[in-house]
């Protein structure tokens, strides 16, 4: 049944996508009015999805990469109406709709076949690690795009073309409001999600696990987070340099994604 | 007498060549002066805003090509001129005063500035004796026009003035201009404007500073606002989150090294910079800064077209309201050209009648007084009658532009002789100014 609604979710995810393009850039009213509903059913059953396969399974964390996606997307979409909510601007619904639509689109097809049963997967602070993490990426992305708008607002307001397309665009402040706030969102996740990870890692593992270039990468992207919150916050940063900042942790932070791969202590889903 | 209007405006030149003819309005009648003093010129006018730059004059003989007039006067060089200047001539002269009158060309259109600059630059010619009949008339019809478009149309209840074109601005920049500051550097009735808007739309406060600080303390009175001293312009101008200058200096008051400052001082939370100066108050480099925003005349022209197409329909009302004025200006030219035929026509049929009743002047001896004031009512209303047709003609002809009706009845009534002979002998008697607008004024009776 989670399949379902994971099922109707990607198709309500997709009509949400279809009538952000539609509302935000080609400017239709009635559009504008059933984007957030959509998003909002969406996310709805997504939840619902979600919840039930946990349930199902007795367990708090997601497992496999089918699961992990979908819970970032999730998250992704459950940001993205704190923002619409909270600013009153789909323009994020442009990127960040179709971004969780391509998520869900493989975990909808079917289940994941490669799994893994370890007990710690019932472990809280597992559970804990993996959701705050995620959600520091989730975070991130978010104030990725929103510099990144940002710049390209900046500019177009200092060059002085106004072309139509771009009339979407927030303005200037809500993006950078915006930027800063999912920072720190990410900052705050980020930190509970290595701590939780190194509590667990010292309980199992012991003092070896740092060794590891996944979880070393890990406390470099800490470390990198840290510094770019310092310059943003005590410099004022913004524009071009805060989208260097940004894309830089970004990479970082694919990087530290794609270490699963050289890990050899982080790997549960290797057959 | 032929009118011709000269001159260049935002739609073809850049801010850069503006600013190099703009004529303050201190210099304006003195530069009247010396336009009116250009061979073949009878009657003349300059209007200079920081939009435009434009000579209208009335002159007799061949163009007096005023380009050249231009290129010396403001040793400009002709060749970067040229390309930005246009010429109009009589009815096309008369149809673009009427649209810049009522601000249809303006860079904002429905904006209601401009009538008071053209009216400033019609006194301005009067008080150098620049303005002659010719001139007179068609500035008056100009105003009428004007308001003639603002009563009837809403153009100007939806004119989108600079202020609110700031407004738009600090709205994509900040969001909402909820605890905005804003400070004027010039207390100029285009600053006042620009505060009003900028403080019902619901700006913070205001700060204002002007070279003469009294000024500055009375518009700041006005508002509720603050008044910062010029000296200190610089050490406090970061307080602003919205820069408006619209001083008459010559320089630059702001460039790169103070819009630095002020980022620095503000942490980076960007500033716009709205330049309504002609010259430019803000050097241009200072956009090249990360979280400065500067907008000059000419970039507020884009903003404000894009909001032209809302306002389209009116505009389209205004235009034919204007084509209507233009004809009717045309038709008055013209009526005033059959005046003197008109006038001849008259003359002429009193003539015959006084030179008729002194024939029968011997015949008439025995009548009474009542019979006598009897003969000359009749006479006269015999006359009157005659001429109703021929005048009612005259009048058609004059609307429809119909020389060769006008022509015909010279010719049937013999007025070119008469008129020939009028003259002779009026040359050879002293001028009296009065008599000489006496048929003029005859025939504009004749008209209401």
């Amino acid at each position: 049944m989670f399949l379902v609604w994971l099922r109707v979710a990607a198709v309500l995810y997709g009509l949400a996508s279809v009538s952000a393009f539609a509302a935000v850039l080609g400017d239709h009213p009635r559009f504008r009015r059933i984007c957030l509903p959509l998003a909002g059913l969406a996310w709805f059953s997504h939840l619902v999805s979600t919840a039930e396969r946990l349930v199902l399974a007795h367990r708090w964390m997601p497992v496999g990469m089918h699961e992990v996606q979908s819970m970032l997307a999730l998250l992704i979409s459950s940001v993205f109406l704190v923002i619409a909510f909270r600013y009153r601007t789909l323009s994020f619904g442009v990127f960040a709709l179709p971004l969780a639509l391509l998520l869900v689109i493989v975990p909808a097809l079917g289940p994941d076949k490669y799994t893994f049963a370890s007990p710690m997967i019932r472990s809280g602070w597992l559970f804990l690690h993996i959701a705050a993490l995620l959600m520091a990426y989730a975070a991130l992305i978010f104030s990725l795009i929103a510099s990144s708008l940002y710049l390209l607002q900046e500019r177009r307001l200092k060059n002085k073309h106004s072309p139509g397309f771009l009339n979407w665009l927030p303005p200037l402040d809500t993006m950078d409001q915006i930027a800063q706030k999912t920072l720190i969102l990410g900052f705050h996740g980020m930190t509970i999600g290595l701590l939780a990870g190194s509590l667990i890692a010292q309980e199992s593992v012991g003092a070896a696990y740092f060794a590891d270039p996944k979880v070393l990468l890990s406390f470099v992207m800490w470390g990198l987070y840290v510094a770019m919150l310092f310059v943003r916050r005590s410099t004022g940063l913004r524009g071009r340099r805060a989208v260097y900042l940004s894309s830089v942790v970004f990479l970082v932070m694919l990087s530290v994604w794609a270490a699963n791969l050289l890990s050899t202590v982080h790997r549960f889903s290797a057959p | 007498m032929k009118i011709l209007l000269t001159g260049l405006n935002h739609k073809t030149a850049p801010v850069e060549l503006r600013e190099r003819l703009a004529i303050s309005s201190d210099r304006l009648a003195e530069e009247t002066r010396a336009l009116v003093s250009h061979p073949g010129i009878r009657e003349g006018m300059i209007l200079s805003t920081c939009n435009r730059v434009e000579l209208l004059v009335c002159y007799e003989g061949s163009d007096p090509a005023l380009a050249d007039y231009l290129n010396r006067q403001y040793a400009v060089d002709p060749a970067s001129l040229q390309p930005h200047l246009y010429e109009h001539h009589e009815v096309e002269a008369v149809r673009h005063l009427f649209r810049v009158a009522s601000s249809l060309d303006s860079m904002v259109v429905g904006e209601p500035q401009i009538l008071g600059q053209v009216k400033e630059s019609y006194s301005a010619a009067r008080s150098v004796g620049a303005v002659g009949g010719n001139l007179d008339r068609l500035l008056q019809a100009a105003f009428s026009a004007a308001k003639k478009v603002r009563s009837e149309t809403q153009i100007g209840a939806s004119s989108v003035s600079i202020a609110s074109v700031a407004v738009d601005l600090a709205r994509k920049i900040f969001g909402s201009l909820e605890g905005k500051r804003v400070l004027l550097v010039g207390a100029g009735k285009m600053s006042e404007l620009a505060a009003r808007h900028l403080m019902q739309q619901g700006a913070g406060s205001l700060l204002i500073s002007n070279r003469t600080h009294e000024r500055a303390v009375r518009l700041a009175q006005k508002f509720q606002g603050h008044v910062i001293r010029f000296d200190d312009l610089y050490a406090r101008g970061d307080e602003a989150d919205i820069l408006i200058t619209s001083t008459g200096s010559p320089e630059f008051m702001f460039r790169t090294q103070h819009a630095q400052q002020f980022l620095h001082r503000r942490r980076n939370r960007p500033m716009i910079f709205i330049d309504i100066a002609v010259p430019r108050d803000i050097d241009p480099e200072i956009n090249r800064l990360e979280g400065i925003f500067l907008y000059d005349i000419d970039d507020l022209q884009s903003v404000a077209s894009a909001h032209l197409s809302d306002r389209s329909r009116e505009a389209e009302r205004a235009e034919a309201i204007l084509e209507q004025e233009v004809a009717r200006y045309q038709q008055r030219l013209q009526a005033l050209d059959v005046v003197p035929t008109l006038v001849d026509l008259q003359s002429y049929a009193e003539g015959v009648r006084q030179a008729e009743l002194r024939r029968a002047q011997s015949r008439l001896q025995s009548l009474t007084a009542d019979q006598l004031a009897a003969v000359e009512a009749v006479t006269r209303g015999l006359v009157n009658k005659f001429l109703h047709h021929p005048l009612q003609a005259l009048k058609t002809a004059a609307r429809e532009g119909d020389a060769a009706a006008v022509d015909a009845i010279r010719t049937a009534f013999q007025l070119n002789e008469s008129r020939e002979a009028f003259e002779a002998i009026h040359s050879a008697m002293p001028q009296r100014p009065e008599t000489a607008r006496a048929p003029e004024r005859a025939a504009e009776e004749e008209n209401d």
